[in-house]
């Protein structure tokens, strides 16, 4: 008789699900026990939230996969530390419907405030209105519903604008008001079309004799990389580079470099948007990377634990817009400073 | 056979073999095409900084294609090579920022590459586990521990980095040798070793590749070890080229492009068939594809609807010919 590999999958398959179901137990028990996790029954929640002292709030930020939200959690953890309140976090994934099915379930367990940035900003309504009826604090993150205790607004159009105007300056003094620009952009959400619709506004606007040779859907560096590589393959006496986000804008300062652009090149200028940390090391080195719209992290950090504790006490227009600040090479100070909350 | 009658006849042998070989590989007529139509409409499409531009990216994705196409050979798969490449390129990046040696850093990433690829060849090739299911899942798992272990965006590798993404080698970037060099690894292992017909066999019987005395466990489990190594090389590669690297988004999406590439090249997802040459051509088509039509100025979204087509297309075609390599 023969005795193949597949008679002994049987024996193998259950080895490895008594091993598995030991380590899914332990790991259970971990997360059972691990700082974060809410495991009060709803039943024990107020129904009205606002008239109890505040001892959770959950940040409900999709975008997972980006450095800022990993700064966000820390920060806004040891903000509310501070206060005697404990930070609930999703894992949306960037997804808009987990978004809805995770504060659907928050709502359900009564979750006393929620702080949410909703990818779909209508598709929210619903379900804020549902946690103001079931007594919850809900705070619009990034824009402002009709359905809300409160907001926490920036305003992303300005980010751009500040980044445009900036680099429309910079072309006016440095190439007489000629030359050529690629913008990278995003069209897929409303915090990137606000981004883009700002930068390319204002730059067009003051420095109307500069080229517009590509506009290119590019948020990471990866994109941002090949895409100016292909748009220097036709353009290789490209000036500018705006981009959306600093990651695109950092892959594109990278391709330049790439095609030999010395680092300190006085005839280029690349600008992006979030004050990340590679590239606000590159502008602080004094490369042709030049200028971020940079969010202070501690700022939004703040905000998203005050504006819920606020609400709670009663205060009136508790809401806040968060500033959004150009930085350039002279901003050393502030650089460092943004680094420090990055780090 | 005189000279004079060998003189007529090789030229005639040549064309059929090359006509075999086109009918074996029709995307090598669309890709013929499609360069033809970006140069002319664009005049830029040949130039060499652009080839050169094409090359390095597409180096990255034939050093994680060659490895997987021959894992889908062999009648599995992994979808977790977009967040190894994460994995590694982190890794690696991130001994590079401790001071260490660049070769220690490489070395470190494609440790953790290799780990990943263990894991999934332990479930997959040992415990008989869904290769579609346990590498899904790795894929989620492996993204989670690199955004646990690296939460911030790692960057300034330093110059010695560098070497590995920036380099030339005989005025070749130094990507575009390593994925030469795979490429030509590839198609000498499928075409001349012992174990690279076992990969055929494995593919096309696994049950009578075994009962041939084939093993029919430690060569596929040797080809996910590879894949994860393969991807934490093109990680370490993409960190080098962008003296930074990101955990949430580095490799994102990855999985599903190699994919493409690997299918588009006629290797066949139920396994036994396929060829390093298709796999060239679908990296090639790919890569040449998403620069053309950024050349061309094309808005995104038409963009992502002429890619989708283009695909489908190509592998339309490619379903339709003749099997290679079996």
């Amino acid at each position: 008789m023969i005795t193949t590999p597949f008679a002994d999958s049987a024996a193998s398959r259950r080895q490895f699900l008594a091993w598995s179901g030991a380590a899914v137990a332990a790991l259970a028990a971990a997360g059972c026990s691990a700082p974060g996790s809410d495991t009060a029954s709803s039943g024990q929640q107020a129904a009205d939230a606002s008239r109890e002292p505040l001892t959770k709030i959950g940040l409900d930020y999709p975008f997972t996969q980006l450095p800022l939200y990993a700064t966000l959690v820390k920060l806004s953890t040891a903000a509310a530390k501070k206060h005697g309140v404990s930070l609930l976090t999703t894992s949306d994934g960037s997804s808009a419907d987990t978004q809805a099915t995770n504060l659907n379930t928050w709502v359900a367990r009564k979750t006393p405030a929620i702080v949410s940035f909703p990818m779909v900003f209508e598709a929210a309504e619903a379900i804020a209105k549902a946690a103001l009826d079931a007594g919850l604090i809900w705070v619009t993150y990034g824009g402002t519903l009709e359905n809300q205790s409160a907001d926490i607004r920036f305003s992303f159009r300005e980010g751009g604008t500040l980044l445009g105007e900036a680099a429309a300056k910079w072309a006016l003094e440095n190439l007489g008001g000629k030359g050529k620009i690629a913008f990278l952009t995003d069209s897929t959400i409303e915090l990137g079309r606000e981004r883009t619709k700002g930068m390319i506004d204002a730059f067009t606007k003051l420095a109307p004799g500069v080229d517009v040779v590509a506009q290119e859907q590019a948020i990471d560096p990866d994109t941002g990389l090949s895409k100016t590589k292909a748009v220097l393959a036709k353009h290789p006496d490209l000036n500018l580079l705006l981009g959306v986000t600093d990651a695109s804008a950092y892959g594109g300062y990278k391709a330049l470099e790439q095609t030999g652009r010395a680092k300190d090149d006085a005839k280029t200028f690349v600008g992006g948007q979030d004050g990340a940390a590679p590239s606000l090391l590159a502008i602080k080195a004094g490369t042709f990377y030049r200028a971020s719209a940079a969010l202070a992290p501690q700022d939004i950090a703040n905000a998203i634990v005050d504006v819920p504790l606020a609400v709670a006490a009663g205060k009136a227009n508790p809401g806040v817009e968060v500033p959004i600040a150009l930085v350039g090479p002279r901003d050393t100070a502030k650089i460092d400073a943004l680094l420090a909350q990055n780090g | 056979m005189t000279t004079a009658d060998s003189v007529l006849v090789r030229p005639r042998a040549l064309a059929a073999g090359g006509l075999g070989t086109v009918r074996r590989h029709p995307l090598i007529v669309v890709l013929a095409v499609m360069v033809l139509v970006f140069q002319v409409s664009t005049g830029s499409f040949l130039d060499p900084a652009n080839l050169r531009g094409i090359a390095t990216d597409a180096a990255t994705l034939a050093i994680v294609a060659v490895p997987l196409a021959l894992l889908v050979i062999s009648g599995y798969l992994d979808l977790s090579v977009g967040s190894t490449l994460a994995l590694g390129g982190l890794v690696a990046g991130w001994l590079a920022g401790q001071g260490q040696s660049p070769v220690v850093a490489v070395l470190g990433g494609l440790a953790a590459g290799a780990a990943v690829g263990a894991v999934n060849g332990v479930l997959c090739c040992y415990f008989g586990l869904s290769a579609f299911i346990v590498t899904l899942g790795m894929l989620t798992a492996v993204r989670g521990l690199a955004q646990q272990l690296f939460p911030l965006p790692l960057s300034g590798f330093g110059s010695g980095f560098a070497w590995l993404g920036g380099s030339r080698i005989a005025g070749i970037a130094a990507p575009v040798v390593i994925a030469g060099v795979v490429l030509v690894a590839g198609a000498l292992f499928l075409a001349f070793t012992p174990a690279g017909r076992h990969v055929f066999a494995i593919g096309v019987n696994r049950e009578a590749a075994y009962l041939s005395g084939i093993s029919i466990r430690r060569t596929p489990f040797a080809l996910f070890v590879v894949t994860g190594v393969a991807a934490a090389l093109a990680g370490a590669i993409k960190a080098s080229v962008l003296d930074s690297t990101v955990a949430g988004t580095s490799g994102a999406g990855f999985e599903l492009t190699v994919l493409t590439a690997v299918l588009l090249g006629g290797v066949a997802l139920t396994g036994g068939s396929g060829s390093v040459l298709g796999v060239l051509l679908g990296v090639l088509f790919l890569g040449s594809l998403q620069n053309g039509l950024t050349l061309l100025d094309v808005p995104t979204f038409w963009q992502q609807m002429a890619q989708g087509s283009a695909l489908v297309a190509g592998a339309a075609l490619a379903h339709f010919a003749p099997r290679a390599g079996r």
